[in-house]
Formats: C-alpha cells, sequence, structure tokens
C-alpha cells in the first residue's frame, strides 16, 4: 500500500471555501458555492467553511450543520454541539421539543433575512487542539485523530500556519483505493 | 523526584490510558494546581466506635489531611484532605434488591482506593454496582476540588471540581465541574460541566444543563491555573476558620449537646448556634449564627450562615445555606449554593425538594412555596416560573414536561415518589427520628467516636509518603 503523508492528500488552502470573520451567512454560503464551482469537480464537493481574522489566520470553521443551526438561533439556547441522543431521550420527546420551542417557527420563511444579518463569528466553530496536524504527518496519525474526536476534516500546518485541510472523504478515499488496488493485484 | 511525585504521575497515566478513547488528557487540569508539598505536612485521622465496623489499611499511599471511618483499603494513592465516610457499607448477609433478583451479600463491603487522587473529595454509601457489592472501588480515577462520589464506583474516570456522581457505576469517563450525574451506569461518556442528568432507565429522565456564561461565575477552570470562581472565594475565605478545630488536640464544646444531637469535632462553630435534638452536624461543616431545628442534618463540607432550619431538613454534602429561612422537611440537594443576601433573605417553604447542583444567588427577596421542585439558576421571583414546579402536579407528568432549560420526559411520579423515599432513608440514616431508645442513625451513633491521627514521613525520599499500616480492632 502506498505510503502516504498528511500533505499528498489536503486541499491547499487557496482552494478552501474562507470568509472574514465580520462576514454574513449569506457571505460564507456564496464563498462556499464559489469553491465548489472552481474545486475539481472530479472530487467530492466541499462541505465547510473557514473563517479568518484581519490577518487572514484561521481561527474557526463552519460546518453546514453550523449553517442551519445558525438558521435557528433557539438551538444555541438549547442544548451542547453533542446533542441530546446520548442522554437516552427518545425520538418522539426530541419531536416534542419541536413544537414547544417552536422551533423554525417562521426560520424558514425569514431565511433571506436572517442568512444577511448573522455574523459567522456567532456561529463559527473553534477547533480544538485535536484538529490540527502538521503536514509530514503519516496518514496513520491523521486516521487517529480523525477516528478518535469524530472530525470531517483537520485543519493542516506547516511550522505553526495552516496550510490547508484535510478531508475524511479525501482520507477515506485514499484507503478505497488502496484496498481495491490489493485485490486488483 | 520524591517518590509521591512519581506516584502522581503514575496515577495520572492511568487515567489518562483509561480516558484515551475519549481522548482527554488530565494533565493540564492538574498541573501547577495540586499543593504536592502539602503532603507532608498534615496528619490523616480516622474514627474508632463500638458501632462502627474497623479495618482500614494504607499502603504506598499519601493521605494527608485525610478522614477515615469504617472499612477502607487504600492502595497506590493519593487522598488530600478527603473524607472517606464508611458508616454506611453493606454488611455480611445483607439482601440487596435489583430489579426482579435478591442477592445476599457475602462479606462486609469495603472501599478500595487503587491507583487514584482525590483532592478534598468525599466518598460516602455503598457501592450501588450490583455485579460487584462486596467492594465499593474507586480506581485510576482522578477527582478535583469538592468533588462528592457517593454510592458510585468508578475505574478510570475524572471528576471535575464540584462535580458529584451518585449512585452510579462510571467507567472510562469525564464529570465536567458542576455537573451532577445519577444514571445507574455511565459509560464512555464525556459530560460538559454544569450538567444536571437524572436517568433511570425506562422510568425517567431529567436534565438540565446550565448557560457555561453563568457557571462561570461560579466555577471556572482553566488548564494550568487553580479553580476559580464564587464557590472557592466563598470557601477560601472561610478556610482560616478550619485552622484552629484542625490544629487543638482537645477542643471544649460550644454548648451542651441536646439529647440525640452531634456535632462532630471537626466542624466549625460560630457564634451564636442552637442546636436542637437528633441533629447532625459532620466533619468539616461550617456553622454560623443558625438554627437547626429537630432533626435536621448539616452534612460535611456544609455551610449554614446566617439561616433558619426549622427541622428534619437535609442539606446533603457540600450544600451552602446563607441568610435564608427553610421550612420543615425541606431537602436542599449536594453542593447547591443558597445565598440570600442580608437584604433579601431567601425563603424556602417546607417540603421543597431543591434538587442537587441548584444555585439560588439572590438579586432581591425570594420566596419559594411549599411543596415545590427547585432546580437551575434563580436570582429573582421571575425565575421561579421556570426552574421550579409544584411537586404534587410535577408527579402527574405522564409524557414530559420541557420549561426553561430543564427537559423532563417519562413518569412524574416515580421521580417524585423516588425523591421522597430518599429523603426519607436519609432523614432514618442520620437519626432524625430517634425517640430516645429506637431509631438510632449516625447523630446518636457518632457521639462517642474517638479520633486517632497517623503521620506521613516529613523528609527525604519518602516525604508526604505513609508507612505501610493496617488498622484492626
Amino acid at each position: 500500500m502506498k505510503t502516504y503523508k498528511v500533505k499528498d492528500l489536503m486541499v491547499p488552502l487557496s482552494e478552501y471555501a474562507m470568509v472574514p470573520k465580520d462576514a454574513s451567512l449569506y457571505d460564507a454560503v456564496l464563498a462556499l458555492e464559489k469553491a465548489q464551482e472552481d474545486f475539481d469537480h472530479t472530487r467530492y464537493r466541499h462541505r465547510a467553511i473557514l473563517i479568518a481574522d484581519e490577518s487572514g489566520n484561521v481561527i474557526g470553521k463552519m460546518s453546514q450543520l453550523d449553517v442551519l443551526r445558525a438558521l435557528e438561533p433557539k438551538y444555541g439556547e438549547l442544548q451542547d454541539r453533542h446533542g441530546l441522543a446520548r442522554f437516552g431521550f427518545t425520538k418522539k420527546f426530541m419531536k416534542s421539543m419541536l413544537n414547544h420551542y417552536h422551533l423554525w417557527d417562521g426560520a424558514l420563511e425569514d431565511i433571506c433575512k436572517k442568512a444577511a444579518n448573522a455574523p459567522v463569528s456567532q456561529y463559527m466553530y473553534t477547533p480544538s487542539e485535536g484538529e490540527y496536524v502538521d503536514e509530514e504527518a503519516g496518514l496513520d496519525e491523521a486516521i487517529h485523530q480523525l477516528v478518535l474526536g469524530h472530525h470531517q476534516s483537520l485543519l493542516v500546518t506547516q511550522s505553526g500556519s495552516i496550510t490547508g485541510v484535510l478531508r475524511l472523504t479525501d482520507v477515506f478515499a485514499a484507503i478505497f483505493h488502496s484496498m481495491k488496488a490489493c485485490f486488483i493485484e | 523526584m520524591k517518590k509521591v511525585e512519581k506516584l502522581f504521575n503514575r496515577v495520572l497515566q492511568r487515567v489518562n490510558i483509561n480516558l484515551r478513547e475519549i481522548e482527554f488528557d488530565a494533565n493540564p487540569w492538574v498541573a501547577g494546581v495540586i499543593p504536592i508539598d502539602q503532603f507532608g505536612k498534615f496528619y490523616a485521622f480516622y474514627g474508632i466506635s463500638s458501632r462502627h465496623p474497623l479495618d482500614l489499611s494504607f499502603a504506598h499511599s499519601s493521605v494527608a489531611g485525610s478522614y477515615f471511618l469504617g472499612k477502607c483499603r487504600v492502595n497506590n494513592s493519593i487522598l488530600y484532605k478527603t473524607d472517606i465516610r464508611g458508616d454506611e457499607l453493606k454488611s455480611k448477609g445483607d439482601a440487596i434488591k435489583y430489579q426482579d433478583f435478591e442477592i445476599v451479600v457475602n462479606a462486609d463491603e469495603m472501599i478500595r482506593i487503587e491507583d487514584s487522587f482525590l483532592i478534598k473529595n468525599l466518598v460516602h454509601n455503598c457501592s450501588h454496582d450490583p455485579e460487584n457489592l462486596e467492594e465499593f472501588n474507586i480506581q485510576n480515577t482522578c477527582s478535583m476540588h469538592y468533588a462528592n462520589i457517593h454510592g458510585s464506583p468508578t475505574e478510570g474516570c475524572f471528576l471535575g471540581p464540584f462535580s458529584t456522581i451518585d449512585l452510579t457505576s462510571m467507567q472510562d469517563s469525564v464529570i465536567g465541574s458542576y455537573s451532577y450525574i445519577q444514571a445507574g451506569e455511565v459509560l464512555h461518556m464525556n459530560i460538559n460541566p454544569g450538567t444536571i442528568w437524572v436517568h433511570a432507565d425506562g422510568d425517567f429522565n431529567f436534565l438540565y444543563e446550565y448557560p457555561q456564561e453563568i457557571l462561570e461565575h461560579y466555577v471556572s477552570v482553566t488548564p494550568g491555573q487553580a479553580v476559580s470562581g464564587i464557590f472557592m472565594d466563598f470557601i477560601e475565605a472561610r478556610k482560616a476558620d478550619f485552622q484552629r478545630v484542625f490544629d487543638v488536640v482537645n477542643l471544649e464544646l460550644p454548648f451542651s449537646i441536646p439529647n440525640g444531637a452531634s456535632l462532630d469535632r471537626f466542624a466549625v462553630i460560630k457564634p451564636k448556634i442552637t442546636l436542637n435534638e437528633n441533629v447532625l452536624v459532620s466533619q468539616r461543616a461550617y456553622l454560623e449564627n443558625s438554627w437547626l431545628g429537630k432533626g435536621a442534618n448539616a452534612q460535611e463540607n456544609c455551610y449554614i450562615i446566617n439561616s433558619k432550619l426549622m427541622g428534619n431538613n437535609v442539606t446533603a454534602h457540600g450544600a451552602k445555606i446563607i441568610n435564608a429561612d427553610m421550612g420543615t422537611h425541606v431537602f436542599v440537594g449536594f453542593n447547591s449554593f443558597l445565598n440570600g443576601k442580608p437584604g433579601h433573605r431567601l425563603n424556602v417553604g417546607s417540603d421543597c425538594i431543591v434538587m442537587p447542583h441548584t444555585i439560588i444567588d439572590l438579586e432581591e427577596p425570594v420566596a419559594i412555596p411549599d411543596g415545590h421542585l427547585v432546580w437551575g439558576h434563580i436570582s429573582r421571583m421571575k425565575d421561579l416560573e421556570t426552574q421550579t414546579y409544584p411537586i404534587s402536579k410535577f408527579a402527574e407528568i405522564k409524557d414530559g414536561l420541557i420549561l426553561g432549560r430543564l427537559l423532563f420526559e417519562g413518569d412524574g411520579k416515580a421521580f417524585v415518589d423516588g425523591f421522597k423515599a430518599r429523603i426519607h432513608h436519609i432523614l432514618e440514616a442520620n437519626g432524625a427520628f430517634y425517640d430516645g431508645s429506637k431509631n438510632h442513625g449516625h447523630a446518636q451513633n457518632n457521639q462517642n467516636i474517638s479520633i486517632n491521627t497517623i503521620q506521613p514521613y516529613s523528609d527525604g525520599e519518602l516525604e508526604g509518603l505513609y508507612p505501610t499500616i493496617r488498622i484492626t480492632p
């Protein structure tokens, strides 16, 4: 099996959707759409947006789930990111929350206004220490971080600066091709 | 490096190995905040009486400032100013009911602490692990300031400051600061700070999470720094008062103790205190200018200041009641912080249940009516709308209740009945119902406890460690 390093599979920062921290949700979605159009169409489409500070340093990430959550701010008042399911509530009870909290009550009709006003900095996610990986690291180390942290991607660094994003989907594709190659040979 | 430091590192390694799956590293949370240089400065002490079993052993451990009662084995562990109260352990021949089983205990139960670090903790009650009734195990566990391990065997866990794990078997899990968990079994979970979770599978599920921005005022933990916030400030401001009770060998009782009551010699008493019959005041409790009615109790690490408790009140481990008037039969759960102010007191009606880890910190006078369930963070009367509920109405809940940040699913009656039965049991166990001859409990049994001390090595490579000791009748 081919020995990969993180830098062999990462998406360079220049090819990723990135917006400044004072951008709106709408700006972020536009940036994602543009990055998807410009990106290699044979590869899996981007799903996340990076958020940068005034100096262009990456300070946060927004996933598709974060965007949806931003459109209904009441989720922010409810529970943590890890979700309720792990506490053993039933599906029926969680459905009842939809009515009780009036979740999405008008939120979808009001989507344009919300997208224009909501700043990404309010809804972005700040990556933890375990979401950074050096571009010289081996694929085994990166997979270890993805699996243990249940992450969809890792930020790739070189000498402390972020140079790209290692996506779970690209790692999976590399492993998948290697598995196929075993049987072809 | 001294042996006690090697021991500390070894414990941390074991905790981290257990928690690798949830990617938790205990090192940043303890680095620089653990007073290793203090381990050689304090004696440990243990109680003996004709009413309590005695079998204590310590091997390759440091137990500075810690208290032991009953049966306990400590190996390769560090316990700092921690209370191990083995006065509710199971006895040989006891029949334990669990689901459809009735299991007979085949030996007297023992608390076994191995490869663990506990700082200013309280360990009490008996193991609620039906698979291991004879041993209450605490293994490969790091438990931070003022955490309570109550009837909860733990293996490979990290407990944040002011957290409580209650009647729950816990493995390979992290409990965030000021979280209270009573869930039967917790495996491989990382629970956020300020989570109050009471879960009985198939019966009910109670979940409340503090807003993090509010919780941070009360308890805040930054890696590499001491625990901070209102809770620690409150305790630190009264730390010097405990100095005298630990320094002086023979303390005179400040007043005569009424019939059936007990006042531990390691409690702080500041004028003017009135204790009535069958009152229990445990070690490390702090009482100042207060009145405790018949059958009331103040458990370990409790503070009762400028307050009146009308009788049969349970003030559970670590609870604080300041400038408050409490009716009869009020239960205040673990580590709750009830902070009335001189200008606007707190009034809690009779038969209220204040859930464990509730914060009432007043900005105006607040009166909670009789018979209410209380939870969350309350500072004004308006907060009662979403953080209290009549207990009688709660018992009528069939499916669920969503109120403010509270999520409750299941049978409200099962929840209420469970709490009421437990409160009755606590009062009974504490001797609140003693009638002069029957219904003995801790208040009566603790009246004649003698205290002995043991000392660590004070210098050299073994500084801070205690010699291997076995203490039996």
